[in-house]
């Protein structure tokens, strides 16, 4: 089956299609440069656009493409929408998938409304976050590709294209490489027709208590996402033989696999989020994504995680 | 520990049941947690506690424990029932 994908504009193209009355959403980090390149109107992200409004240009990371999914599928659904990623990483400017907070939780939302009917890589905007951000932007598109390869409901099909995505991000360096906004963009377009697993189950359910409580430490999916992969993917090579047997029957070095998801790993984001992932792994374990993971997730395996066994 | 006892952890977990909600005879009508979700966990659990694959045909037939059972003893596994 072929996955649905947005059509692919450079930023020249844009500019030059006649694209009717535009408004731009851009995130206040790129904001300068977006009002500096694109002669539309900006409004604030999530801000009503009017009517006669034929096109939605959303310029950002994640979050923000996917308020601007959620905003033509749900308010405006004759709208052309333009996503343009200024990180690599959640891969939303390629994916019918939306997470949304609703009352705290994490929501997904999967269909072909919310699939950008463009996306436009736009590399040098990717000059505009840190290189923290860069790295556990890393993380995230990892998080796709591995969760994506080892879900149950992952075809031959998907599991030959992501192993050939996964061959292609071991080469990348963790950190800054345009290169990361193609092999992102296909890692989550290619596992929206699978699922993630655990690391997300864990990001899902962890993001907004650690933002309660840790304000200042900058905790967002991304960063979640890289702390808790090569836990995770320890854990899910210890429980099932057929998540290594399948790595390496599509050509992947388990080794080269966890190294990778070791590079990634941050020490000291796992201590300060460890004790939290104690007192809400009861709902770790109810997460949609947790209850489609490679392996099956038990409640005593959190004991995995408090004894950093990963680590040994 | 007997395959009986071993499905029936299994259970629990794959639905987040607590002990005293389990019987053998329960439906998947009467189990919340018994959803699309849970069928993929099911089928997820049942390879790698008793190594048999089900294919999501057959994971998505499963309406009763009983069926579970009954799927598996068709793969081998022996419930003491003979």
């Amino acid at each position: 089956m072929e996955t649905p994908r947005p059509d692919v504009w450079s930023l020249s193209r844009l500019l030059a299609e006649d694209l009717g009355p535009t408004v731009v959403w851009a995130s206040p980090s790129v904001r300068s440069r977006t009002q500096a390149a694109l002669p539309f109107p900006h409004h604030d992200p999530g801000e009503g656009i009017g009517g006669d409004t034929q096109t939605l240009i959303a310029v950002g990371g994640g979050t923000l493409l996917d308020l601007a999914k959620r905003y033509r599928a749900e308010s405006a659904p004759g709208l052309r929408l333009v996503a343009v990623a200024s990180i690599w990483g959640s891969g939303a400017e390629a994916s019918p998938i939306a997470v949304m907070n609703e009352e705290g939780r994490k929501v997904i939302r999967m269909g072909s409304a919310y699939l950008p009917d463009v996306r436009v890589p736009w590399t040098a905007l990717a000059d505009s976050v840190s290189r923290e951000a860069a790295e556990a932007a890393c993380g995230d598109a990892w998080s796709h590709a591995l969760e994506g390869f080892l879900s149950p409901l992952a075809d031959a099909a998907v599991q030959e294209e992501l192993a050939s995505v996964i061959s292609e991000m071991l080469a990348l360096p963790i950190g800054r490489d345009d290169r990361w906004f193609e092999a992102s963009a296909s890692a989550c377009r290619l596992q929206s027709r699978a699922s993630v697993g655990l690391v997300h189950g864990i990001a899902h359910t962890l993001e907004g208590p650690l933002r309660a409580v840790q304000p200042d430490f900058g905790w967002g999916h991304a960063r979640l996402c890289s702390t808790f992969l090569w836990p995770v993917l320890s854990l899910d090579l210890s429980l099932s033989a057929g998540a290594a047997s399948r790595l390496e029957a599509s050509g992947l070095e388990v080794a080269a696999i966890l190294d990778a998801a070791r590079r990634v790993y941050l020490e000291e984001a796992y201590e300060r989020a460890i004790p939290l992932l104690e007192v809400h792994w009861p709902a770790v374990l109810r997460d949609p994504s947790t209850r489609t993971n490679g392996a099956l997730v038990r409640a005593p395996q959190i004991e995995h995680f408090r004894r950093r066994a990963f680590a040994a | 520990m007997s395959n009986r006892d071993r499905l029936r952890e299994l259970l629990l977990d794959v639905f987040l049941l607590d002990p005293g909600q389990f019987r053998f005879d329960l439906t998947r009508d009467e189990v919340d947690s018994w959803d699309s979700l849970g069928t993929v966990s099911l089928a997820v659990g049942i390879q790698e506690v008793f190594g048999h694959h089900l294919s999501p045909q057959e994971a998505t037939r499963l309406a009763s424990v009983e069926d579970i059972m009954a799927a598996l003893r068709a793969k081998g596994v022996d419930f003491g029932d003979a």
